[in-house]
């Protein structure tokens, strides 16, 4: 008896798996996740051409399937390449997505800031160079290039 | 006739800018008068000849001279009127031609308004701009030639062939106009539309906007007159870049909103991404500019962010023409390709050589030095390298990650609108808060205790702002935490201008509008600043809620049936097919939206069937709080599929837009003073 029930209660589990329909949201949901195998930066679920709807159609069946959404994508990337979604998954472009615009932005950030410590500090040396006319003697180095210029010119 | 004519002008416009640039740079040489003012009435008659080009393109459009090949391309005998004139800009050669019309006509501007009071730089900035022009007039000349027509060859010939060509190939006949006219291939559908009128128009003002100020900071770096007075002449020139630029942002965003059926503005599109990079360079130089003006400072890395400035646009120009962003390999297909990096690269590195030899000779030596962390010069320059990793990043991903994996890993990639985000939201967190520090701190130095007074009525003011949202449900903690971020930009912007109104009627006693009135006439561009600042920070909120609080959701229905969405109730109602005027076939669905039992709303989302490309066009319900956006997928009489969006709060995307771009003009509309009549009176003597 207890045989009886639980193969009663598979079979009516695996009745409503079969029945198991995915939405139309659902399948939106993984397909915002990637992009049209055709045309170039288009999302696969604002696409229209028959490759995605195709792709949408697989989506639906496997969702309908009992495969998770990363399991879908990962499918797809599997077969297809990277293009398929909008995050490289090859580790090394991966990394060079991601920390080369870091790298640079606190490059740029560093060199702000050295930049800052320096006119900081001349500041200082500024203010006592003005006791011994060490300024004066920069612009007068300066001074005598452009006369030279000038007389270039003339 | 309109061919000859045009092609004529667009050979005498071509010469005359080649002869310009030559004769100016002659005249900033040589400082000889003559050159001088012979480049200059050059420069000035090629707005003519372009002109009469343009004009000789637009009556071919109009009048269905579909023997002209661009004609043929971009309109059919159903194309209605004003998408023919807009055709003009519909295809690579028309866009060209319409370019160089708009660099023509800055330069007309510029020598209009700066020949006398910049006599030593005009020469050189003349030389710049007509360089500039010649290049791209050589493009449309030997490359892309909006005049070219249909010839069949050889003539007679059984099964002759048909060629292309500006000029009449040797026994060539015409083809017959009835055969032109069956084959017309129509505008592309994704350009009919209103926004398509004004938006590149604008986005080219903008682009083109952005050589003035090159060829103004290239000029003084060849005639070495580096002190502020380029910034000066300059200042108002990218101020106008910038606005035609923002205005060309916001349009696209809202014809990718209306048009390309996605429930969106910004996709982080290449294409989209090749236009704001210019208009990062251009705040940031813009933020940057008032230093050296106030300051005496940052000399060099004003000079930077100029030449920064035009070599997005250009980069830009060449990314989006040339196809490089479809694939590496399609660049070589592209006859304008190699040209525009070509040309690209020699105008950067050329500035750049000029900008370290002037360097070198320790000619853009800053008057002040950096005191303090906390005075506004250092927050501008915070600002500045905020801006400028969002450079970074966006060229990054766009177009620098894509080329190099293709042509190095042999791998192509896609960098989504999920990596985009990664790098873009705690920058323009950064952003946000420096737009609410930076104008309360002062120049030259702030102590942390006047700084700290100054933010205590916008942080209590956002402070509440965040409590009462919190208490009214919004649970989400990033969201509220955003709003609390931009809310405070908003805060100090309003605070700051609330506290010059009062003080004015407290010294003055006048009244509130009197007051503000004069607030912003005495200070039009700090004001306006504020004003702009308002504006972003409108548009952040409706970034913010459109974007997190958006719902979509896709559902199938009979007729007759409905669906809730949030508090919403949307019916589908009928389903008609129907032919335009324009040849397309429109399959239509007559939805029914209610809201707690009302019906607020019959909408009619179509789908539009042109030949080859179907276009789905949303039905809306726009209110302030949100829109309610429905497509229709697919379907038919008994069942459709449709794609609903409520996007809550969008429309201030577009209302920021507009306090943006006011904000704009009164910062840069001429404020005519007695001294500045005097000064003016002067110079005409």
């Amino acid at each position: 008896m207890l045989v009886a029930f639980v193969a009663l209660a598979i079979s009516l589990g695996l009745g409503r798996a079969q029945e198991y329909r995915a939405s139309d949201t659902d399948v939106i949901r993984v397909a915002e996740r990637m992009y049209c195998p055709v045309c170039e930066n288009i999302p696969l679920d604002e696409c229209q051409t028959t490759a995605c709807l195709e792709w949408k159609d697989e989506i639906a069946a496997q969702l309908a399937a009992g495969r998770a959404p990363q399991e879908v994508i990962n499918s797809f990337v599997a077969r297809f390449g990277d293009h398929v979604v909008g995050v490289p998954q090859d580790p090394l472009i991966r990394a060079l997505t991601f920390v080369l615009p870091l790298l640079a932005t606190l490059m740029a950030l560093g060199v702000g800031l050295r930049a800052f410590r320096q006119f900081a500090g001349s500041k200082k040396l500024r203010l006592n160079a003005e006791a011994t006319g060490a300024d004066e003697l920069r612009d007068a180095s300066y001074r005598q290039r452009l006369e030279q210029d000038l007389r270039a010119m003339r | 006739m309109l061919a000859e004519i045009g092609l004529s002008a667009l050979a005498i416009a071509f010469a005359l800018a080649v002869y310009a640039a030559a004769a100016s740079a002659l005249g900033g040489r040589s400082q000889l008068a003559r050159w001088q003012l012979s480049g200059r009435n050059a420069a000035l008659l090629t707005f003519p000849s372009l002109l009469l080009a343009v004009a000789m393109l637009v009556i071919a459009l109009m009048t269905e001279q579909y023997q002209l090949s661009y004609v043929y391309s971009v309109t059919d005998p159903q194309t209605p009127a004003l998408y023919r004139f807009t055709a003009l800009w519909g295809s690579q050669r028309g866009s060209l031609l319409f370019w160089s019309l708009l660099m023509s006509l800055f330069t007309t501007a510029a020598i209009a308004l700066n020949w006398r009071a910049e006599r030593r730089l005009m020469p050189y900035a003349i030389a710049t701009m007509m360089a500039a022009l010649a290049f791209f007039l050589g493009l449309s000349l030997f490359l892309e030639n909006p005049f070219e027509r249909w010839w069949l060859l050889p003539a007679a010939a059984p099964g002759a062939q048909e060629v292309s060509s500006a000029l009449i190939p040797p026994l060539a006949v015409a083809p017959s106009e009835a055969a032109l006219r069956a084959g017309a291939q129509g505008l592309n559908p994704l350009l009919r539309h209103f926004g398509m009128v004004i938006h590149p128009p604008m986005l080219y003002l903008g682009f083109v906007g952005f050589t003035i100020p090159f060829a103004f900071a290239l000029a003084a770096l060849a005639a070495g007159e580096l002190s502020s007075g380029w910034i000066k002449a300059t200042r108002r020139w990218s101020l106008i870049a910038w606005i035609f630029l923002s205005l060309g942002l916001i349009l696209g965003g809202r014809w990718a909103y209306d048009v390309l059926g996605w429930g969106g503005y910004w996709g982080w599109d290449p294409v989209e991404n090749a236009a704001f990079l210019p208009w990062l360079v251009g705040t940031a130089f813009i933020h940057s500019a008032m230093i050296q003006e106030k300051r005496g400072m940052l000399k060099l890395w004003n000079m930077l962010l100029v030449i920064a400035a035009f070599s997005a646009v250009m980069f830009g120009t060449f990314a989006t023409r040339s196809g490089v962003i479809e694939s590496v390999h399609s660049f070589a297909r592209s006859e304008v390709g190699f040209p525009m990096l070509a040309f690209w690269a020699v105008m950067t590195l050329v500035a750049l050589a000029l900008l370290l030899w002037r360097w070198g000779r320790g000619e853009l030596r800053d008057e002040r030095q950096f005191a303090n962390l906390l005075s506004r010069e250092s927050l501008f320059v915070l600002n500045n390298v905020v801006f400028i990793a969002l450079f970074i990043a966006i060229f990054w991903g766009s177009f620098g990650l894509p080329i190099v994996s293709e042509l190095i890993f042999d791998r192509e990639v896609t960098i989504g609108a999920e990596t985009f985000e990664f790098f873009v939201v705690p920058l323009f967190i950064a952003m946000y808060v420096l737009m609410g520090v930076a104008p309360l701190s002062a120049w030259g130095a702030t102590s942390l205790p006047r700084l700290g007074a100054a933010l205590r009525p916008p942080l209590l003011l956002t402070a509440l702002s965040v409590l009462a949202l919190a208490l009214s449900g919004t649970s989400l903690l990033t969201a509220t935490a955003g709003y609390g971020v931009v809310l405070f930009a908003a805060f100090v912007a309003l605070c700051e201008i609330y506290r010059g109104a009062k003080a004015r009627r407290r010294l003055l006693d006048e009244s509130w509008p009197r007051a503000l009135r004069a607030l912003f006439r005495r200070n039009q561009r700090r004001y306006g600043g504020y004003i702009v600042h308002l504006g972003v920070t409108v548009i952040g909120i409706g970034v913010i809620g459109s974007t997190v609080f958006q719902t979509e959701v896709q559902h199938t229905l009979e007729r007759g049936a409905s669906v809730a969405v949030r508090d919403y109730r949307l019916r589908y109602d009928d389903f008609i097919r129907a032919r335009a005027v324009d040849g397309r076939m429109m399959n239509i669905s007559v939805v029914t939206l209610s809201r707690d039992g009302r019906e607020i709303a019959r909408m009619r989302p179509r789908i539009d069937d042109y030949e080859q490309m179907p276009m789905t066009i949303a039905g809306a319900h726009s209110t302030l709080e949100n829109d309610f956006y429905v497509l229709l997928i697919g379907g038919d009489r008994e069942r459709a599929v449709f794609r609903i969006y409520i996007n809550p709060l969008v429309n201030l995307v577009w209302w920021g837009g507009i306090l943006l771009i006011i904000g704009t003009i009164i910062a840069v509309y001429p404020k005519v003073t007695p001294a500045s009549r005097q000064r003016k009176r002067e110079a005409d003597e």
